[in-house]
């Protein structure tokens, strides 16, 4: 080849390099005319260029994958496990929150409580006790249609129908002296909350008596909801 | 952070988005599972995708995007929002995948222990080849060469090229310079072009390399 010859081809290599230093800038979007302008005259640094930019854009348009669902479920097990997610809280635990934090139901519990707590230390030698292996006798669920009927709170009473039923199925694992001691507070109860109901049957203006027998309920709720924390712990 | 077709970009619905994942983030420090869920089902495609074309198999990135968010929601109290959201969490992905990466033996892949000779121009005989990469590219095809390319290069290039961060922000995913971000693309994309043309020229030869073996990483 001749001086000439090489003197080209070594301007073109130059050139080339200069096209290759350029490249990623003009490749990021800034200002290089330099770059298209090589392009147009050599080949070899057009096809580098096309192919960039055609495995640039092949890239940028890769699909978004969809991770199987079973990921989730294993995160949700781990964090839960670790204590990280806190403890999702159930109709009627919620409801029962609710209720607890009233400010208003507070004096009321404590009326109920104490009227409760007559019942059972008044009541004849060991009829709390008799009462209790009772408490969730066929008569249970006519004496909440009655306080259905009588216009109490729907919710309350559909919570407490829940609450028993979980009672109910988990009452079988207990401590016998736990269980004993809950039947008995729960037949007090019961007691309670039938003679009250029979009182506003009576006297459905007796405002007084719908008090003692709402909070009579709210007691059970209280006692059920112990029970079954019990059980959680 | 460009947007990018199918994501969940916080630039499309910045304005819809920022409030109600305040909020979410604010609940999930309280521990709540509801915006647990929901933080995870907003960001989950990209986190997996982020690892997939990260490791370039499907049973990796369900593990690494899992212990991410796991990471993620355990240490989702510290975050006080001095950063975007979406930046702290790929960093977090980012580290989570390298971290794996390194376990495995492969070699070291912090972007400040690859070549950074970022004057020198990559490495090209020129006049050597003038056939362009043929028709559109083959989406298997190129996420095997991006599985090829090595870890440092990959995380920028998936970074960059696939989920569309922009250079500042891999700067502060990676702990690296703007200018290292810049200059490990370009070498990854030269990379990418090379592994492309191979397996252009002899497809099988390609697969049983990117799949059988290490030498590259």
């Amino acid at each position: 080849m001749s001086d000439q010859g090489h003197e080209r081809l070594d301007d073109a290599r130059a050139a080339c390099r200069q096209f290759d230093l350029d490249l990623p800038a003009y490749l990021e979007g800034e200002d290089r005319p330099a770059v298209p302008a090589h392009a147009r005259e050599c080949v070899y640094c057009a096809v580098l260029l096309a192919d960039l930019e055609q495995a640039t854009f092949a890239s940028h348009h890769l699909p978004i994958e969809e991770p199987p669902a079973r990921v989730w479920a294993n995160i949700r097990a781990r964090l839960a496990s670790e204590g990280v997610i806190r403890e999702q809280v159930s109709g009627w635990r919620r409801w029962l929150q609710h209720q607890i934090l009233q400010p208003a139901s507070a004096p009321a519990g404590a009326l109920a409580c104490l009227t409760i707590l007559s019942i059972f230390l008044l009541g004849p030698g060991d009829s709390g006790l008799k009462r209790a292996s009772g408490w969730l006798s066929p008569g249970a669920a006519p004496a909440i249609a009655t306080a259905s009927v009588l216009g109490m709170d729907k919710d309350l009473l559909q919570t407490l129908r829940q609450m028993e039923e979980s009672y109910q199925a988990l009452e079988a694992t207990l401590d016998p002296d736990l269980k004993a001691a809950y039947r008995q507070s729960l037949g007090t109860l019961d007691d309670c909350i039938r003679e009250c109901l029979t009182h506003c049957q009576r006297q459905p203006t007796d405002a007084l008596a719908h008090e003692y027998l709402l909070n009579a309920y709210r007691s059970k709720a209280q006692v059920l909801a112990s029970a079954l924390q019990f059980d959680r712990r | 952070m460009r947007p990018k077709q199918g994501h969940l970009s916080h630039n499309t619905t910045a304005g819809k988005k920022a409030a109600p994942e305040t909020q979410l983030i604010a609940r999930a420090q309280q521990g709540d599972e509801e915006a647990f869920a929901a933080l995870h089902e907003a960001h989950k495609r990209r986190v997996y995708s982020l690892c997939l074309r990260m490791t370039g198999d499907t049973a990796e990135a369900e593990d690494l995007s899992q212990e991410a968010f796991l990471q993620l929601f355990r240490k989702i109290s510290t975050f006080r929002g001095e950063s975007a959201f979406t930046t702290w969490l790929h960093r977090l992905v980012v580290n989570v995948v390298l971290m794996h990466l390194r376990k495995k033996g492969l070699q070291k892949i912090s972007l400040d222990e690859v070549d950074t000779s970022q004057e020198e121009p990559v490495k090209r005989d020129y006049g050597e080849d003038d056939r362009r990469l043929i028709g559109s590219i083959d989406r298997i095809i190129l996420g095997r060469a991006i599985a090829a390319l090595p870890p440092g290069y990959r995380a920028v290039f998936v970074l960059h090229d696939v989920e569309g961060f922009e250079h500042n922000e891999i700067a502060q995913i990676m702990d690296c310079s703007i200018g290292n971000s810049k200059s490990q693309l370009h070498k990854a994309r030269m990379k990418l072009r090379e592994h492309l043309r191979r397996d252009q020229r002899n497809p099988r030869r390609e697969a049983s390399h990117s799949s059988g073996s290490e030498d590259e990483r």
